[in-house]
């Protein structure tokens, strides 16, 4: 466990555990310690990384292995994006408040360990509170698909839990150790046991299925559709990927798929990643539902990352990880804007959607910028993590993964051109009659992220830096 | 300032004033065009006396270099091409069925101009660039000589077929050059190429299409008969008779012997090509029912014996080929503009309607009657001497079939002018044609000129052989001939034969088409098999170009339509309705049943760790 | 040795309540409390590894699971009352067949126990949590805190109702 990220999650488990009580006579402090948790944690690692000395060394000065300081950030970021935005959602009086959010910091406590566990053991408890709170978390609004939902993302990721307790058993029996250092030097010697490989493999095969990666994706689409609005950005932005994909980036590193020494693994999971990649897209095609079709598209783009982890050279990993920062950024914008157009409008059916662009100009655009950000448009920082993954794959002598990648990445925008033309563009639709635009602070969360989405484009010289030290540091 | 630019950049310079003229203005065009021309000439004889120096203009530094060589050849030529500018400017000073007269001067300068780029230039890249401009200009002289759909019409033939082998001529120069590695053609014949190997080959016959094509030989003569009913007079002296043929022959005489060593094949091939064209073409004019279109057909089927000559590939073949070239453009120029002369006075060129108008415009008979003898062959006019140089060249190569079909030639192309002749200028005078008066001086004048031409070319055959075509040679590079004026020996005799047969045939031809002039090819029109083959090429069955617009075209478009439909649907169609077939595929699997989602994750468990496992 | 029957008795206690409380909340307990007892069992016998994983993934994450996941389908039980009486039946049963395994159990485990492997490592209950696993207790007191809060969260939209 890394000492030096341990406040980040301690300090929000104390504002969890203290909302309740302050809440108990003023629902709005709940509120109001949410988002300050959230915000000093996040200014807290925006000092720890971006100071212009640390920018001006290389990045040389980051404590630990970088990785999971990155991934702290995100999560605080998405975090913080979706308790600010729910404090002006969620109606007044809605019975569990308090408990909503300290569900979600409970959530940013459990994806914090997550992400600073050096362990198996730690790890899997780690994740299943991730997965304890996401399921009370979907049915915050208590609607019938939330509970649908819920119930699915419940059953249908019980196989994972399953299979990486039994994983982590055949492990300790086969390494006798837990943490990922043993694991690291017992795949480093010339030949690893098979046991060792067949446990690492189910662990990995555990967290395929809690990221959704086709055929275990079937969750997905329902949870993420009948989720609580702001829920399902947080879900789809950060939960999915901190309780699966961080996991297997982790595996791919240790297992070493690059020298050749889990091959066949390697080899099945670009399989599965390039699998998702076509059938996330494809089906994502014929939505009618925004969030659906949003949903599908969190699978194809977590098929790129997987794809890559799968690939697992430096250059592969670089883009994966930076394909994993991006899709938080894009898709909780995308998620977020579906929860403004569900307020404002009453409904996500992109069937009777359409024309919005006039009454809601500003969600409308900041949908424009993260989508194209997805589909990989240049200078936004999506064409670089997917360049990055198409290089690798390239240059790995993967023509036909590179090509296939490459193709998906314009179906991806044709879906969300579609997307757009049907719910912002186009002829006004019945339900875009009544609906004005939402409040500023919902805007902020989209707008923000639209300007990291940017900012991380045209500044992708530093973050290509600090993305270079991570991926020296934990794979060297 | 070189006085070799002079030809060229003074009727650019003209055309270019031209332009901001009036249209309305009288005579200042005219005038303007005139004078440039007359001063051409004066520059190019000059040019032809006295050699000035090489000019160079480098280009793409150095890669390329502009060459303007005047060498014995190109400077003939050039006074060729500045002699009949001339000519014509000034017999188009009256002319009225020559379109805008702005327009049809510019268009005439710009030609000019361009020829004698073209004639000049040393290096290949520079003579194409001259001769690909002369394409732009051969379309606007066609589609401005009238303002109706028959004349773009044949505009656009003449432009498409001029362009396809303009092409090829391009393709060739491309390979020579990179063959030959300069385009330097006086470098290049220095160390002449060899028909040894395939590119070569290649090279030699697409420079020969793009020279025989601008000559108007079979099977690219199509779009001539065509302008001579859909454009002018003037221009059918200008360009068809006079500067394609120039040009034309001079770069095949270049080609040929100048630029590569070739071989017996090719010889045949072209001495072929040339006797051919000789045959088709005369068997098309002999039936013609209008002046022009008749002597358009003669046009064609006098380049066959200047291909003919010049493939013999002797000296004297060559010389032979070189002075019909001259020749020709001379009396087919006078004939073309006897042809204008008419239809001025007497408003039509349908040879029905026409008669006895030797009375009425007796010097546009006169210089008629000497320019369709030169051109028939008759002594001693020059058509007569490079016919017989000709004559001599086949004989001595040993293909005495050649030598009967180009004496075949001779006898249908006398027959043809003698019931030509009979129709428009003697036998009876139609009573529209009662009024008819001769043309004017002008007109008058460049008729004079070029029959005297032929007279004094006929007579002292000496002159111009030695002064013009021995040099030719020398600037080819070819030993000096043994050639003579006029001799009586079994040539001439042979042609004394031609004469009395055409004679005979035309006195048979009468009395076949019941005393009418104009039907006096009849008997040969409608003979049993020729008449099948002469309904053919009226059907237009024979000309590449019409048939590839009837029906080759509509053919490749219809499948150039379907596949870029394929290409639509394989690229448009294709893609969306299989991504439409996964994507609902996939849509309908979705459906939120929970044994379904089930059993796909324990399957896909399953499968996973069996290939986890090690199986493969 | 009383201490273990102790433990076991407990054990068996716990687990018969659990299933048959009437209230989810105290039936979860109970189970948490089997796992418990179960993994104090464990320490005792010198397993202190499987004894931490008991608390780890029982005590704490099934039992929360098993409150999440059965709190949403609440509703559906509340508007079916089930029959319990066959439930009663059940301690019944239970000292029937511990009966019966007070006669023919110990000579199978005598037999199992022939057949034990050493496995090294050991010591205190202590030392087992504290010394090796430190970082999943703080997983288990997040995971408690989530439990708390999935219980604060979920139900008060069930008792409005």
């Amino acid at each position: 466990m890394d000492k030096g990220l341990l406040a980040y999650l301690l300090i929000p488990l104390l504002s969890a555990v203290i909302i309740p009580f302050a809440a108990r006579r003023r629902a709005l402090l709940a509120d109001i310690l949410a988002n300050v948790t959230l915000l000093a944690g996040l200014a807290n690692i925006a000092w720890l990384a971006l100071r212009p000395s640390v920018i001006q060394g290389g990045f040389a000065d980051i404590p630990g292995d970088g990785f999971s300081l990155l991934l702290v950030g995100a999560v605080y970021l998405v975090a913080l994006c979706v308790t600010f935005f729910s404090a002006w959602f969620m109606p007044e009086g809605q019975p569990n408040r308090a408990a909503y959010y300290s569900l979600l910091l409970v959530s940013v406590s459990a994806m914090t360990g997550v992400v600073t566990s050096t362990d198996f053991f730690t790890l899997y408890v780690f994740i299943e509170v991730l997965a304890v709170t996401s399921f009370a978390l979907i049915t915050t609004d208590e609607s019938a698909g939330g509970i649908e939902g819920a119930l699915k993302y419940f059953f249908l990721t019980f196989p994972a839990s399953a299979l990486i307790i039994v994983g982590v058993a055949v492990m300790l029996l086969s390494l006798g150790s837990l943490s990922f250092e043993s694991l690291r030097i017992a795949m480093s010697a010339e030949a690893p046991a098979a046991a060792v490989t067949f446990s690492a493999a189910l662990i990995l095969l555990g967290f395929l299925i809690k990221s959704g990666v086709v055929p275990f994706h079937t969750w997905t689409p329902d949870a993420y559709q009948g989720a609580y609005a702001p829920v399902s950005a947080h879900l789809a932005g950060i939960v999915t990927k901190i309780s699966g994909v961080y996991a297997i980036i982790k595996l791919a590193t240790l297992l070493r798929f690059f020298d050749g020494r889990a091959q066949a693994l390697s080899e099945m999971l670009m399989f599965l990643g390039m699998l998702s990649i076509a059938v996330g897209a494809l089906a994502a095609l014929r939505q009618t539902d925004f969030k659906r079709m949003l949903a599908f598209s969190s699978i194809s783009q977590v098929g790129y990352i997987v794809l890559a982890a799968g690939l697992g050279t430096p250059l592969a990993v670089m883009g994966a990880v930076f394909h994993l920062i991006n899709h938080a950024t894009f898709k909780t914008v995308l998620f977020l804007n579906s929860a403004s157009v569900e307020k404002a409008t009453g409904t996500t059916d992109m069937d009777k959607l359409g024309g919005l662009e006039h009454s809601m100009p500003w969600t409308s655009w900041t949908s424009v910028v993260a989508l194209l950000s997805t589909a990989g448009v240049p200078p936004l920082s999506g064409f670089w993590s997917k360049l990055l993954i198409i290089l690798a794959l390239w240059e790995a002598g993967l023509r036909g993964y590179a090509v296939m990648a490459l193709l998906f990445s314009i179906v991806t925008l044709a879906y969300f051109m579609m997307m757009q033309k049907k719910v912002f563009f186009g002829k006004k639709g019945q339900a875009a009659e009544s609906s004005a635009e939402v409040s500023a602070p919902l805007l902020a969360p989209a707008v923000l992220m639209c300007g990291i989405i940017v900012a991380l484009g045209l500044l992708f010289p530093y973050f290509y830096t600090y993305v270079k030290v991570v991926a020296e540091r934990i794979i060297l | 300032m070189n006085l070799i630019l002079i030809p060229i950049v003074l009727p650019l310079a003209a055309a270019a004033a031209l332009l901001l003229l009036c249209e309305r203005t009288k005579y200042i065009k005219e005038l303007l065009a005139i004078g440039a021309s007359l001063v051409s000439l004066l520059a190019a004889g000059n040019i032809f006396l006295q050699p000035p120096d090489v000019f160079s203009l480098r280009w793409l530094s150095g890669a390329i270099t502009f060459t303007l060589h005047a060498d014995n050849l190109s400077a003939f030529l050039l006074l060729a091409v500045s002699l009949f500018s001339a000519a014509i400017s000034l017999y188009s000073f009256s002319l009225p069925n020559k379109g805008p007269s702005k327009w049809f001067y510019f268009n005439l300068l710009m030609t000019q101009a361009f020829a004698a780029g073209a004639a000049l230039s040393d290096n290949l890249v520079a003579m194409l660039f001259f001769w690909e401009g002369l394409l732009v200009f051969l379309y606007t002289f066609i589609a401005l000589s009238q303002d109706n759909h028959a004349a773009r019409r044949t505009a656009m033939k003449a432009f498409l077929i001029n362009a396809a082998t303009d092409l090829c001529l391009l393709a060739g120069v491309c390979i020579t050059g990179y063959i030959a590695g300069t385009m330097s053609m006086s470098e290049i014949s220095r160390n002449k190429l060899t028909l040894d190997y395939g590119w070569a080959i290649f090279g030699y016959v697409l420079l020969m299409i793009g020279a025989v094509s601008k000559a108007g030989a079979f099977p690219f003569h199509t779009w001539i008969p065509d302008a001579a009913t859909d454009s002018s007079a003037a221009f059918m002296a200008f360009v068809p008779a006079a500067i394609d043929k120039l040009l034309g022959i001079y770069f095949l005489a270049r080609a040929s012997v100048y630029l590569f060593t070739l071989n017996g094949t090719m010889q045949l091939v072209l001495m072929t090509l040339g006797a051919v064209t000789i045959l088709v073409a005369v068997m098309m004019a002999f039936v013609q029912k209008d002046y022009k279109r008749l002597l358009s057909y003669h046009a064609v089927s006098q380049t066959g014996y200047m291909i003919l000559g010049i493939g013999t590939l002797n000296p004297v073949g060559i010389a032979g080929g070189l002075f019909h070239m001259i020749n020709h453009a001379t009396y087919k120029s006078c004939l073309f503009m006897t042809s204008g002369s008419v239809e001025r006075q007497a408003g039509t060129t349908d040879l029905s309607k026409l008669g006895g108008l030797f009375r009425a415009m007796p010097i546009t008979g006169i210089c008629f009657v000497i320019a369709a003898a030169a051109i028939s062959g008759i002594a001693p006019l020059n058509g007569f001497f490079s016919k017989e140089l000709v004559y001599k060249g086949t004989l001595d190569t040993g293909y005495t079939v050649f030598f009967l079909a180009a004496e075949l030639g001779s006898f249908l192309t006398l027959a043809s002018f003698l019931k030509l002749g009979h129709s428009v200028f003697f036998g009876d005078r139609p009573e529209e044609l009662k009024e008819a008066k001769e043309a004017p001086f002008s007109m008058l004048l460049p008729m004079l000129v070029l029959a005297g031409i032929c007279v004094a070319f006929g007579f002292g055959a000496e002159l111009p052989l030695n002064w013009l075509i021995v040099p030719s040679l020398q600037g080819m590079n070819i030993p000096n001939p043994t050639m003579s004026g006029f001799h009586p020996d079994k040539l001439y005799f042979a042609s004394v034969i031609v004469i009395l047969a055409a004679v005979i045939n035309h006195m048979m031809g009468l009395s076949y088409g019941g005393g009418k002039p104009s039907k006096s090819s009849d008997h040969i029109h409608y003979a049993p098999v020729l008449k099948e083959a002469y309904a053919m090429a009226e059907r237009r069955v024979f000309d590449l170009y019409e048939v590839g617009m009837d029906k080759v075209v509509p053919f490749v478009s219809r499948l150039l339509f379907k596949a870029d439909r394929a290409f639509d649907w394989a690229l448009d169609t294709l893609p969306s309705s299989a991504a439409g077939f996964l994507s609902g595929t996939s849509r309908r699997f979705h459906n939120g049943s929970y044994p379904l989602y089930m059993a796909l994750t324990i399957a896909g468990v399953v499968i996973y760790i069996l290939i986890a496992g090690g199986l493969k | 040795m009383t201490y273990h029957n102790l433990l076991f008795v407990l054990a068996a206690f716990f687990a018969v309540w659990a299933v048959m409380a009437r209230k989810l909340l105290t039936s979860a307990i109970m189970l948490a409390l089997v796992s418990v007892t179960v993994s104090l069992i464990f320490f005792d016998f010198g397993a202190p590894w499987a004894g931490v994983f008991e608390l780890s993934v029982c005590a704490g994450l099934i039992t929360v699971l098993f409150i999440g996941g059965v709190s949403l389908i609440r509703t559906e039980e509340e508007k079916r009352p089930e029959g319990r009486a066959r439930f009663y039946a059940l301690p019944l049963a239970l000292a029937a067949f511990a009966i019966a395994a007070w006669f023919y159990l110990p000579p199978f485990f005598e037999e199992l126990a022939g057949a034990k492997v050493l496995v090294s490592g050991g010591g205190t209950i202590g030392a087992a949590l504290w010394g090796l696993r430190r970082p999943d207790l703080l997983g288990q007191v997040l995971m408690l805190a989530a439990g708390v809060f999935v219980i604060k969260s979920v139900f008060p939209r069930r008792t409005e109702k």
